[in-house]
């Protein structure tokens, strides 16, 4: 019989490879979860193989996510076919789900992967998500995670990706708000010339939390990796964003890049960011930036010139993030996530506009743009 | 080699430069280890105020209580404070004239060039061999515009300054930052008090130069300088040490108090010998309208943690951060900086460069805090790192913490190795290779080096010539 009220402490959760001064208070996070016992259940496991798959959110968000997941699903993309259809994960915060999903992506295989958390503004709780990647010589693999839960609510989305020979991973991120949302995704290109795209886009106010953690490994020869993560904070969001690239020693030939954007529109925003470069090779390229602000003078002036005030620029970029998260939401659960996180920010009548939006570009998509 | 081509080169160092040492026959040395016992006959020997006793007492404590941190940088595991003697002081007293100086001390900074440089470009000079100082003078004319350059335990026995140490000393690096600055405290021997009044603008620079010549001992020396309203201060800080089979430790503490418009440079080579555990802590609090430039180079050492902190205080001042690390064999450098932005319309500039080569490591780390007072506050960061050989390592792990929506930050980091390219464009023009490596090396040090005054760019070069010979194969 399930105890609820039991809890756990996770601590050095998100924690990066290399860290910082600890009064800075940036290295990791801590979180309180639900402890749920089953006593004398038996459950579906992934096979090994997936144990040994770095994740995001490191090790005791795996440990607590596979104890506490009411199965494990396991899902394999044969050989140079594509899925047509997307690996849908959808979690339910409003019950607490939490999801453990492993992918085998055979080589040459093609699939997308989805991840939908979405969660109503009355009910608390703790949800997670533990997905775990193969991605196998030459296998392409996109990964879309859309995450908007209710402002008392907490989720952990931990995601762990292995990448051989010329294989491919993008993962696409929208964080579109919640009372605390914890990120980790760790990608490893282990073969040569393996290439991986890690996007993050991220709105969160009011006394949101928003922790990230993205780490990618270059083990291989020649592997790519671009890291990109913009976002909104407004209110007294707090936010803290680690980014490693590590080129490891023989991964010759690599380039890595990673960069963030942030705009700060509250009086109360704590922003925290941690971009890390480690190289323990010559022959590569790492690079990595990032700019920290509000809306510039320049574009303030370009658009004061069309009578937009402040408050009408910094409401328009954050329609504009929400636009994107909807018109990228691949299937009906991630779109319902982010349409209803749009109806919580900006209305009704805005999201509905996107929704209609984004139901136009899919329809001249299938049919082709009529001008 | 053509007559242009020599002008690029750097003239062959002597390696015997830094690396000598001179017998410690008839010093006094305490006890290796760190009690209460060491703690007070330090004390006592300086003849030292209670309140002093009390703080490197309580420092003391402080240390033995604080744990280091777990998941901290390089590692200090081969630094045993059993086996490191905290006070070394040759028997002699300071001197104002260089022919006063015991002759193997005067012939140590002789060949490290300080006597000359004195001569030729600076207002003061202070030479500290192991504990205490052995050397301290300044140019009449500085001395008569009010410039106070002399030792702390000077200063604490002149009537007029002692109180000014007792409101300032660890008021800036409380001994409480962490379990080093805690250690120096408790132990805290030699150094520069500088008070340089309002108005006041040096035309010269001020230099300190910090010699470690015993084996097994530690350095802790206390820097504290105080530039009051409108004044103007450049001041040099050198650092060598000959190379031994055991630990040294330097863990000595800057304190910088930059007053309402004033000006302070603080340049510093750092060559200390590649055994020595360099522990150093140098902060500057800047208040309205006030500058601080940080330039700083760092060669030697086997370990270093060093991060120089500048805290914007005040409405309208500024900082600039301009540093190289280079890092060769058995070296392990986590070098970088802080600075916290509280007062409005605050600048801050940083630009560091390293090096790493040999199997050497690079740690840059550095913190840029804004605080909700902070409106306008502008900072940019840059870090460009550069890879010699595929045995060396180097890592970036910059910090930004934002809490007002007026500021701006920006930070910027490269991480690369010198292109193919440009070496065999360099040895198509009749350069070897390790030539045309140095001169690449020496390009990508300028911003640094010419930052420095001109012997001390020059010393630069031609420590990075040093280091770069048989960089090849």
């Amino acid at each position: 019989m399930a105890d609820e009220n039991a809890t756990a402490v996770l601590d050095r959760v998100n924690e990066p490879p290399a860290q910082t001064w600890n009064r800075l208070r940036a290295n990791d996070i801590t979180l309180t979860v639900p402890k749920i016992s089953r006593k004398g259940d038996v459950y579906f496991a992934l096979p090994r193989l997936f144990s040994r798959i770095e994740c995001g959110m490191g090790e005791k968000v795996t440990s607590w996510v596979t104890s506490q997941a009411a199965d494990a699903r396991y899902v394999e993309v044969p050989a140079y076919t594509v899925r047509e259809e997307p690996i849908v994960v959808a979690i339910d915060a409003d019950k607490g789900e939490v999801a453990d999903t492993g992918v085998m992506v055979r080589a040459g295989a093609a699939a997308s992967i989805v991840v939908a958390a979405g969660g109503t503004d009355g009910a608390a709780g703790t949800s997670a998500s533990l997905l775990r990647v193969v991605a196998e010589e030459g296998a392409h693999v996109t990964i879309t995670e859309i995450v908007g839960v209710g402002p008392s609510q907490q989720h952990l989305e931990s995601v762990g990706v292995s990448a051989d020979d010329d294989a491919r991973v993008e993962v696409r991120q929208y964080a579109l708000g919640g009372g605390t949302v914890a990120l980790g995704a760790a990608v490893s290109l282990s073969g040569d010339r393996a290439h991986a795209n890690v996007s993050l886009r991220y709105f969160a106010d009011g006394e949101d939390r928003l922790d990230v953690n993205h780490v990618v490994r270059q083990r291989g020869k020649g592997t790519i990796a671009h890291v990109r993560e913009n976002g909104i904070l407004d209110g007294a969001a707090e936010k803290a964003l680690r980014a490693t690239i590590d080129l490891v020693h023989g991964a010759r030939g690599s380039k890595g890049d990673e960069s963030e954007s942030v705009l700060v529109f509250g009086d109360d925003v704590v922003n925290k960011t941690v971009p890390v470069i480690l190289c323990d090779e010559d022959d590569v390229q790492g690079n990595h930036g990032a700019t920290i602000g509000t809306v510039g003078p320049e574009q303030m002036d370009y658009l004061a010139d069309r009578g937009l005030s402040r408050a009408d620029a910094e409401a328009l970029f954050v329609r504009a993030l929400f636009e994107d998260a909807i018109i990228n939401a691949p299937e009906a659960h991630s779109h319902d996530v982010a349409v209803r996180q749009a109806e919580r920010v900006l209305g009704a009548e805005v999201a509905h506009d996107f929704d209609a939006g984004a139901q136009l570009a899919e329809d001249e998509e299938v049919q082709g743009c009529p001008c | 080699m053509s007559e242009e081509q020599r002008r690029t080169q750097v003239a062959d160092v002597d390696r015997s430069l830094y690396n000598f040492t001179k017998s410690e026959e008839g010093y006094e040395r305490y006890a290796d280890g760190l009690t209460p016992d060491i703690v007070r006959a330090i004390s006592a020997k300086k003849d030292e105020p209670q309140w002093m006793l009390d703080l490197r007492l309580k420092a003391l404590d402080e240390y033995h209580r604080r744990p280091m941190a777990a998941n901290w940088g390089p590692s200090i595991a081969g630094l045993d404070l059993d086996h490191i003697s905290t006070y070394v002081s040759p028997k002699t007293k300071q001197a104002s004239s260089w022919d006063d100086v015991p002759a193997d001390i005067k012939d140590t900074f002789e060949r490290l060039g300080i006597p000359e440089a004195e001569r030729e470009s600076l207002a003061g000079v202070g030479a500290q061999y192991d504990s205490e100082i052995v050397y301290h003078n300044m140019r009449e004319e500085v001395a008569k515009q009010g410039v106070v350059y002399t030792t702390i335990e000077d200063a604490l026995h002149n009537p007029t300054w002692e109180p000014v140490v007792h409101e300032y000393f660890g008021t800036l690096i409380p001994m409480t930052d962490h379990k080093f600055a805690a250690l120096h405290y408790a132990v805290w021997s030699g150094g520069s008090f500088v008070y340089v009044p309002a108005g006041v603008s040096l035309d010269y620079p001020l230099q300190s130069y910090f010699r470690l010549n015993a084996q097994g001992a530690g350095q802790f020396e206390h820097t504290l300088i105080i530039v009051e309203p409108g004044a103007n201060l450049h001041f040099i800080e050198g650092c060598s040490a000959p190379k031994y089979y055991e630990a040294n430790l330097h863990a000595g503490a800057v304190e910088l108090f930059v007053k309402d418009g004033a000006h302070l440079r603080y340049s510093t080579i750092e060559n200390w010998s590649k055994n020595m555990y360099n522990l150093n802590t140098k902060r500057a609090t800047v208040d309205a309208d006030a500058k601080m430039e940080w330039v700083s180079g760092s060669f030697g050492s086997h370990v270093s943690y060093l991060y120089p902190t500048t805290i914007l205080a005040g409405d309208r001042s500024s900082c600039e951060f301009t540093g190289i690390t280079f890092s060769g064999a058995t070296q392990d450098l986590d070098t970088g900086c802080k600075v916290i932005l509280n007062g409005r319309d605050t600048t801050a500039s940083v630009s560091t460069k390293s090096i790493s080569k040999d199997g050497g490591v690079n740690t840059f780390r550095s913190s840029v805090v804004v605080g909700r007072r902070a409106d306008n506050a502008r900072c940019t960061v840059s870090c460009q790192s550069l890879m010699l050989d595929n045995i060396s390592r180097s890592d970036t792990i910059p910090a930004m913490d934002v809490r007002n929506p007026t500021a701006s930050v920006g930070h910027e980091a490269t991480i690369g190795r010198i292109s193919d390219d440009t070496i065999l464009y360099l040895m198509s023009r009749g350069c070897s290779e390790q030539e045309a490596r140095t001169l690449v090396v020496n390009g990508f040090a300028n911003p640094v080096s010419k930052e420095l005054p001109m012997e001390y760019a020059v010393e630069m070069n031609n420590l990075i010539k040093l280091e770069m010979e048989g960089a090849i194969g």
